[in-house]
């Protein structure tokens, strides 16, 4: 127990605690708080698994940011939703392909709801605002939400 | 890393739809994400994007974590990804700005490591500062503000001979915490490592 800290060490240890609180502005902390109100225990998430811009920024060397399409794959316990990101429009796919709707929801501004078709392709134009998320309800019965999308 | 059943719980009641385990976990682990954010000397625009998109992510992520108690160490990752993130758009918008292929500068791994090892200190202490009774709270808190003893007496009207032992009580109070078992004996010696030994090569 020699190491017990003595009084001056844990007043010491307090203060900088106390402060490192203090130093965080009310906005921040209501920030984080009202980020909750996201929190959505039904529809199952459906997780990043592939991004192309990943495979260009690794390698780190060309700007080669002009490249026009970007992929992305959303995967959740029962489907994908697979995306194109062109200069105009997003377009996407369910996998497997199924009828549904899909939501996107942006952190401001009013969530925008377009059809499914039979084969799963559905297209937003424009493009929603970033970041956003899409909430798909397959007409199978699933319900899956994407993490959220900064472009 | 500590296991720490307490961050386990409000990540599972959080995850369950209780908010006030997650207005817990942002009291608890903002001031991380503040000081990370402010070590890569983001505005206060893009310290607000960052925070919203770090704790987007903790709340998407609520159900799937793999590893609750490791939380602050995936709150430190994803915030210095997300600023990382901020300052490439920042330089990308700006072609006066840094050189073509410079990158922004990556914090250290000790860094990070050092800011989760503080956070949960910090936690821990801020946790058993709480628990103690009020007139303890008081004086600790004008004790740390560097207020004189003369002041702390005529304010809280105690003599001021009995500051020094009052202090040293509600000191004591504070290290018998639960919250702090664990922290005191030996999280802080690993932080800050006596010297013992030579150090190499002078």
């Amino acid at each position: 127990m020699s190491d017990r800290w003595d009084d001056g060490r844990l007043l010491a240890a307090l203060r900088e605690a106390i402060r490192a609180r203090q130093a965080v502005p009310a906005e921040f902390i209501e920030t984080g708080r009202n980020v909750y109100a996201w929190h959505n225990i039904d529809a199952e998430l459906a997780q990043l698994t592939y991004d192309s811009s990943h495979d260009r920024a690794e390698g780190a060397s060309v700007r080669s940011e002009t490249a026009s399409i970007r992929a992305l794959t959303f995967t959740s316990a029962h489907l994908s939703i697979e995306l194109e990101v062109t200069e105009d429009a997003l377009l996407g796919q369910i996998i497997p392909p199924q009828e549904g709707t899909i939501e996107a929801q942006t952190r401001a501004g009013p969530a925008t709801v377009t059809e499914v078709d039979q084969v799963g392709c559905f297209s937003f134009d424009p493009v929603p605002a970033s970041p956003f998320r899409l909430h798909c309800r397959a007409a199978e019965g699933t319900d899956a939400v994407t993490g959220w999308i900064t472009l | 890393m500590r296991d720490d059943p307490d961050v386990v719980t409000l990540v599972t009641r959080a995850a369950g739809g209780e908010a006030a385990a997650w207005n817990e976990l942002v009291e608890r682990y903002a001031p991380m994400v503040w000081s990370i954010c402010t070590r890569y000397r983001l505005s206060s625009h893009d310290i607000e994007d960052v925070s919203q998109n770090v704790w987007l992510r903790l709340v998407e992520q609520l159900g799937n974590l793999r590893e609750p108690a490791a939380l602050p160490g995936w709150l430190a990752t994803t915030t210095q990804r997300e600023c990382l993130r901020v300052l490439r758009a920042a330089r990308r918008c700006d072609p006066s700005g840094a050189e073509p292929g410079e990158q922004p500068p990556d914090l250290d791994a000790a860094v990070i490591e050092q800011e989760i090892i503080m956070a949960e200190r910090n936690a821990a202490l801020r946790a058993a500062f709480a628990e103690l009774p009020p007139h303890c709270r008081k004086l600790l808190s004008m004790l740390i503000s560097d207020h004189s003893y003369s002041e702390i007496s005529t304010i809280l009207e105690i003599p001021i001979g009995s500051i020094g032992p009052q202090r040293a009580r509600c000191l004591e109070r504070m290290r018998r915490s639960g919250f702090l078992a664990g922290f005191i004996d030996d999280e802080i010696t690993r932080t800050q490592p006596k010297a013992v030994g030579g150090e190499p090569g002078e």
